[in-house]
This record gives C-alpha cells, structure tokens and sequence, in this order.
C-alpha cells in the first residue's frame, strides 16, 4: 500500500521543535501551544483502524496504527503537551521549548507505531530529547544526572534494539505483535528495553536520579510521555505475562518505601510515579480486558494529576528556590492558590471519590481481585495508602503547613503556571465526576461502576484511617538531610574506582612516561651541551668551552694517539 | 487539628461503618478479607504504620547516607 498523504501526528510536534527557534522570543511560547492543538485535533479526527503504510528494504512499516488504544494516548500526550505549554509560557528559552516538543513528538511516535523500526526512532528522539530537559537546569547536579539518564537510556534502547534484532531474524517481520511468553532471548530483552523506560526496578532509578534534578517545566513533560508510553507498549505486545504483575506490585511498593526517605519534594514524586506505575504495569499481566482498560485509564489520570503535581512542586521551587523538606514549612497562607490546587492532584492520586484516581486506580485494582490475584489486590491496596501518605499528607504538610526553621517569603509566580495547574485540576475533577467521559474511549466496553457504597466505603475507611495514623506519627515523616541509596548505586559508586582505574591509572602512566621521556631528553641535552659533565659533577649545568680545556682536550688527545701507537706497536712486535 | 476536624472524621467513620454493617451486610464477599468487620480501617492504620516504621527501618540500617555520599570519593 502507498504512503497515503496523511502527516503523522508525531511531525506536528517535530515541526513545531524545528520552527520554533526561528520565530521571534516574544512569540514563541503562544505558538508552541498551537502545535500539540493540532495534533490533537489530528488524532481526534483519525478514525479507529486508520493506518500509514511504507516498505523499507523488503520489511512492511506501520508508521501510524490508530486504535482506540493508542488514539486515547494519543490524545493524553497532546492534552499534557497543551496543558505544559500554558505552565511554561513564561519560559522563553528556545532549546527547552523545542526539547519539549520534540519529546512530545517522540511520544506520539511510539504511540502510533505499528512496527520496530519506526518504534525505536521515536524512542530514541524520547531519551535525546527528554535528556535536554534535565541538563537545561545548568547546574553541577543536572549535569552529572542528566548524563547518567543518557547513558541509562542508550543502554535500555540497546537491550531493545537487539532484542528487535533478533526477534526480526526469527520471525523476518518488523511489525509489532503481541509476544507469548515462552522464553526466548529476543522477547526477555525487548521486554527489558521496554520495562527501563517504564521504570520496572531494578531499571528505575534513572527516573528518581534526574527527574528531581530537571528544570521547573521540563519535569512536567518529563512525568508524562517517557514512562506511560512504555506503559502503552507492554500494553501492545506483553498484556497477560504473569511476571508483570508481580513487577508492578513490587514497583507500587518500592516507591511508597523510598518516597518516606525522599526529602526532595520532587524525589517524593518521582517515587509516586514508579510506584503508580506499578498499577499499570501489574494490569498489564493480569491481561483481562477490565484490567487493560484499568491500566489506560490509570495512565491517563496519571498524566493529569502528576503533572499537576510536579506543576505545584515546581511553584514551590520556582519562588522560594528550595525543594527540600527540611528547608521548606509556613507558606500556606502565602501560597494557599497552589497549595489548593496541588491537593486537588493529590486528591486525585489518593483516589478520593470524585477525582479522577478514583475512576480509574480502582479499576485495575478490582481487575486484579476478579482475575483472583488476590494478594496482588490486597497489595496494591496497601500502596495507595502510601500514595495518600506521602502526596496527600507527607509532602503538603512539611512543604506549606508545618513550621520552618526560617521565614520564607516566596515570590510571585507567573500566572501562566497557576492556568496550567488549574487546567489540569479541571480535568482531573471532570473525569472523576463523569467517568463515562474517559469510559467511553477505553479500549474495550467498560463494564465496571466506580461508584458503589462498597467502594466508597472501603476508599473512605482507608483514607480516613490513613491520616489518622500519618497525625499521630507525622514527626517521623520529617524530612532529613540525606539521600537514599538505589539500585543507581550499581552505576555510581563504581564509576570512582573505574575512574581511578581507567582515568586515573592511565594519567599516571603517561605521565611517568613523559617524566622519563623528558629526562633523558635532558641527559641528552647535557651531553650535547658539555661531554664532561658526564663525568663530572661541577660540570652539569655549563656550556662548554673549547679554550678553557683546550690543554686538558690536547693532553687527554695526545695520550689516547699515544696509547693507540703503543698498542699498535707491541701487537705487531708480539 | 482542632476538635471539629477529629469530630468531622469521627462523623465519617460512623456512617463508613454504619454502611458496612447495615447496607453492605448482604454484600456478597467475593474476598477472604470481606469476612472481617472494618477491614479496610485496620488495613489504612496498619498499613500505614507499617509502611513508616518499615521504610524508616531500612532506611536506618542501609539505605541512607549523607547527602554528599556519591560526591565523596
């Protein structure tokens, strides 16, 4: 079939990264909107089973596979893209502004894509561009982070890229396919390559590392695109392995247990992610068509309440310039816009009725007990008493309400991030009270009711029984000055020794080497200079002078011709 | 916290319970745990002391450093 004359949403957003740098510095952030607007009409207006086909040395590409799938995160790409344009409207440098949208246009690129190749372009773009948000902080910190999440990357697109290599020389095919569980090399590393994006520990701690380090707006984007997109892929090709489900509920778990060490309040939500995360990634192995359904809601809300939630971090940070917990407390009344907006996203990802974690955590958590996984149930339960604790209590209590050691006095923020946050509360409210607005777009018929007295009752039992003991143990929820050690440690601690080793050890080496070379140069030097001062020491540093040992020279001449004639002389009379 | 607050939450809690051991009697239980009265309050208390305890257990014996652990040597 002919490439048919359609452009990809992905290029709205890649255009759009390459016209911005040359539109005028006052225009450029109203512009940048348009761009995710577009593509999000595009893919709105893209009907279910739309495809774009091309050849490519003898292998069939799917460029663009529109389902209903892949158009719901479609659209949440663009919706969160829009929503992070308006936040960062007074953030006027052209390099994040086009990173972010060429980031987004990777996202939108591995969302539609119906083969590998095309896959691993927009996969890569993701990691490139995603990598600029981090180091456009400019500081120390940044820096290291960001390149660690580089090489972190590189690594990950290498595990998938053989894996594709290899699943292409078994099958000759490039199009992408659910894969059955059976043990071959090819799908355990297309599956690695996959869980690294999405944050799967021991794969995770890239995420922790640099997202706190990132700057104000580019953690927006970030929270959104590199891990749900990797979520819609384990949809495509690994729904129903069974080992994902006990990967997500250990991922729920592990980020509400480094999210009590965490003293960045943006560390706090980068745990929340990888611990969200594990909701979906879990629903991914239960397989069921409640279960996927749940999964892409839960992505969906995801986007918006965490945006949300980095949106106020970065308030916070933006107008006090601290992110710490224990450099933070007292400006409530100071803040109180952001401070109520961002409890509307912890609202949501607590799951309170009416907002939209609710309608959507709820369900891959009721999948999961459905499919009788009963512990994963119970267990998934457990971690979103954890998300209530440290969104919903731990980080809003020590960052606006508790007392801090010092008066902070913020400054304004701009006004545009206060419409960004609001933007994405009313989302976050309107699916949580009409959730039929997202149903009704999930991959598969919704048969599943959020609101049941027996669901509302369990949510306000634990949220309830939740902040009582958060109140009677919040002083040991403080925050304190230290990091915890993660799974990063394997890759930094190391890295020192194999400093030492490889660049150290090696500067040693050359240098010694260039001290001798130099050395003997310099006896070389001397030599040249004054033969004497090879045997005596007065000599060393003089030039010679032919007058003043002309008598010595003659003498010292006179007795070696002499010797040579002596010599000559006894050897032909012997 | 003043009074009215714990008041509010007491308030809610009553009829959380009132619901589950009046009109949730007959709910059929699908879930071993649905046999246990107010399981969902132990398990958002426990579970919530649990994870603080646990994570700070951890964080105690091998889990945190000073902040400049990676920067020094």
């Amino acid at each position: 079939m002919p490439v048919e004359m359609m452009i990809p949403p992905a290029l709205y957003m890649i255009a759009g990264a390459l016209i911005l740098p040359m539109l005028p510095k006052n225009l450029r952030a109203g512009i940048f909107i348009l761009f995710p607007m577009i593509a999000l009409a595009v893919i709105w207006s893209l009907p279910d089973g739309y495809l774009i086909k091309t050849t490519f040395i003898g292998y069939e590409l799917i460029i663009i596979e529109v389902t209903r799938l892949t158009r719901i995160f479609g659209i949440i790409f663009s919706l969160i893209a829009v929503i992070g344009g308006v936040y960062s409207y007074h953030q006027k440098e052209v390099g994040q502004q086009s990173a972010a949208l060429l980031y987004a246009g990777g996202a939108l690129g591995v969302t539609f894509a119906g083969d590998y190749f095309t896959l691993f372009i927009f996969w890569e773009l993701m990691a490139v561009a995603s990598t600029y948000l981090v180091w456009a902080r400019r500081n120390k910190e940044s820096e290291k982070a960001g390149m660690r999440y580089l090489l972190v990357h590189l690594f990950g697109g290498s595990l998938l890229l053989t894996g594709i290599l290899i699943h292409v020389g078994h099958t000759g095919s490039l199009l992408i396919t659910r894969l059955i569980p059976d043990g071959s090399v090819s799908s355990w590393l297309i599956l690695a390559g996959v869980a690294l994006n999405t944050a799967i520990p021991p794969f995770h701690a890239w995420l922790a590392d640099a997202y706190p380090k990132a700057t104000v707006t580019g953690a927006v984007f970030l929270s959104a695109f590199t891990t749900k997109s990797a979520v819609l892929i384990l949809i495509k090709i690994f729904s129903g392995w069974e080992v994902l489900i006990f990967l997500g509920v250990m991922m729920a778990l592990y980020g509400v247990v480094y999210a009590v060490l965490a003293n960045d309040i943006r560390e706090i939500l980068a745990y929340h992610i990888i611990s969200q995360v594990g909701y979906m990634v879990a629903g991914v192995g239960i397989g069921t068509e409640m279960s996927i359904n749940g999964t892409t809601a839960h992505a969906f809300s995801h986007i918006l309440y965490k945006a949300l939630l980095f949106m106020g971090a970065g308030v916070v940070l933006q107008t006090t310039g601290r992110s710490k917990l224990t450099e933070l407390g007292g400006i409530a009344k100071k803040q109180s816009v952001t401070l109520w907006l961002y409890m509307i996203g912890a609202f949501s990802i607590s799951g309170f009725p009416l907002f939209n974690g609710f309608i959507s955590k709820s369900m891959v958590v009721a999948a999961a007990g459905d499919a009788h996984f009963e512990t994963a149930m119970l267990l998934l339960l457990l971690a979103s008493v954890g998300t209530f604790l440290h969104t919903g209590l731990k980080l809003p209590y020590f960052t606006w309400w508790n007392k801090s050691k010092e008066e902070i006095l913020p400054t304004k923020p701009p006004i545009n991030m206060h419409v960004g946050m609001a933007m994405a509360a009313f989302f976050c409210i309107l699916f949580g009270v009409y959730p039929s607005l997202l149903y009704n777009y999930l991959p598969f018929a919704v048969n599943y009711e959020p609101y049941t007295l027996y669901h509302l009752t369990e949510s306000v039992q634990i949220l309830t029984f939740t902040f009582i003991a958060f109140w009677l143990l919040r002083t040991k929820l403080a925050g304190e000055p230290t990091i915890a050690i993660d799974t990063d440690w394997f890759y930094r601690k190391p890295a020192k020794l194999i400093e030492r080793i490889f660049v150290d050890g090696v500067t040693f080496i050359f240098d010694y080497a260039e001290k001798v070379s130099l050395k003997v140069v310099d006896y070389f030097v001397q030599f040249g200079r004054n033969p004497l001062a090879i045997f005596f020491k007065e000599e060393r540093g003089t030039d010679y002078h032919a007058d003043q040992h002309r008598a010595s020279t003659q003498l010292l001449t006179v007795l070696i011709v002499f010797s040579f004639v002596l010599f000559a002389l006894v050897s032909l009379i012997m | 916290m003043i009074k009215l607050h714990w008041i509010l939450l007491g308030v809610i809690t009553l009829i959380s319970i009132l619901a589950d051991f009046v009109f949730l009697a007959d709910y059929p239980n699908k879930h071993w745990w649905s046999y246990i009265p107010a399981f969902y309050i132990i398990w958002g208390f426990i579970g919530c002391v649990g994870i603080i305890y646990i994570s700070k257990w951890l964080g105690k014996i091998f889990l945190q450093k000073k902040e400049d652990y990676y920067d020094a040597g």
